[in-house]
């Protein structure tokens, strides 16, 4: 039989092992359990840091790649006609990343569109409460997109959880009750943000933020009352909760 | 004609694989070296190198390790062309700021600046099994270690990496 060292060693070592002696003891041990939230919130931070953005953009064209054997040699030859060619993929390159770049913010503040959208079809769930939701109803709201929530409420006591459509899926909407007051989440695994995004619109406040292959979260309060900064602090809390199960 | 079609699929094909692969590579490089330059130095003749040996990668799904493993020489190759000074670990972390601090928030820029003080060889093993998603097994290939060696430098990585980071390590085993 394993004890707590031995299996906190393995953990320490790979905590995603799936052994199925770790798990064994994990279920009969409330300490390990304990502990092996805690570490698994450290390594959901572990992978986002070690994500870093891009290193460069400039660098990712095939052509760069390919040996000059593999090109035109009249290009090689003609030095006036590779400078022409030059200029205008630059300008090319220009138009593409202006474009890229409308195109992303036009993305992000349609997403965020949405999402106010949706808040509006569902008032009810924004009041202020301590009574929280029943665990069994939460597991089964966030099993469909393979999370789980820290114990111990983190990123603060979750009020109420909804599965609900959203652009052709099935998402995870959930308001925890925080300092700042209720706070709505949602976990867009389907939905991509290349970038945060922050919005402000029709009386609602918040960030989308992306989840490394995990889509994005999106964190919003109604009213003027919070601002961006506190929203980014809570949407980074809910973050650190996560346990991506899948 | 024949021969035109089957190059431009080939180049179709490695260009779809360096795509994918590129971000992942580069994130690698530039934890192996901790230097955003060299990264993708390092990188862009490793899609060279890779080009002129494709025949030699039978299987499209190897694609991964086996791009690692030029990265890996073409970092060690670096080390043998130039004489790298010695740099301060805070130095290093003010000069990729931007890279580190990339849009998060406090918390990982912490995290990238402990990353940056662990030692290479935890550093290395832990980058392969956390961002390349490589398994022990495959870490001691690449690494030429037994898999009791990998474990034991991901358990030192880990134990020393919370403590940089200021984790409650109460509850962490002695080795």
């Amino acid at each position: 039989m394993m004890d707590c060292a031995q299996y906190r060693r393995s953990m320490l070592a790979d905590p995603r092992d799936p052994d199925p002696h770790l798990r064994e003891h994990r279920e009969s041990c409330h300490d390990c359990t304990l502990y092996s939230e805690r570490l698994l919130r450290f390594e959901s931070r572990l992978e986002r840091a070690l994500r870093v953005g891009p290193v460069s953009q400039a660098a990712s064209s095939f052509d760069n790649v390919v040996p000059l054997r593999a090109r035109s040699r009249t290009a090689l030859r003609a030095p006036a006609y590779r400078k022409r060619m030059l200029a205008m993929a630059a300008s090319v390159l220009v138009a593409l990343v202006v474009a890229g770049g409308l195109w992303l913010s036009a993305a992000g503040a349609s997403l965020a569109a949405d999402v106010v959208t949706h808040m509006r079809e569902e008032p009810q769930a924004w009041r202020r409460t301590d009574v929280p939701v029943p665990y069994p109803k939460l597991d089964e709201v966030l099993r469909d997109s393979h999370l789980r929530l820290a114990a111990g409420g983190g990123a603060g006591m979750v009020s109420y959880a909804n599965s609900c459509g959203f652009r052709g899926h099935q998402v995870p909407h959930l308001v925890l009750q925080t300092d700042a007051g209720p706070v709505t989440v949602m976990v867009l695994v389907h939905e991509r943000s290349p970038k945060p995004v922050q919005f402000d619109e029709q009386g609602y406040r918040g960030v989308i933020v992306p989840v490394p292959g995990h889509g994005s979260l999106a964190v919003l309060t109604r009213g003027p009352a919070t601002d961006i900064e506190t929203i980014e602090h809570i949407a980074h809390r809910v973050l650190d909760s996560i346990f991506w199960t899948g | 004609m024949k021969d035109q079609i089957g190059g431009n699929q080939k180049r179709a094909r490695f260009e779809a694989m360096c795509q994918s692969l590129r971000p992942d590579l580069l994130r690698f490089a530039f934890w192996l070296s901790r230097d955003r330059a060299l990264a993708e130095d390092v990188v862009q003749e490793t899609m060279l190198r890779a080009w002129k040996a494709q025949d030699s990668l039978q299987d499209e799904a190897a694609a991964k390790p086996w791009f690692l493993t030029i990265i890996r020489r073409e970092y060690a190759r670096c080390f043998e062309r130039k004489r790298f000074v010695t740099v301060d670990v805070d130095e290093l972390v003010a000069r990729e700021e931007p890279m580190l601090a990339a849009a998060e928030g406090q918390n990982l820029a912490e995290m990238r600046a402990a990353l940056f003080k662990l030692p290479d060889e935890y550093r290395e093993p832990l980058v392969m099994q956390v961002l390349m998603g490589f398994s022990t097994a495959e870490i001691a290939r690449e690494l030429d270690l037994s898999g009791a060696a990998v474990l034991t430098r991901l358990f030192r990585a880990r134990k020393q990496l919370r403590v940089l980071c200021g984790e409650d390590t109460s509850m962490d085993p002695q080795e």
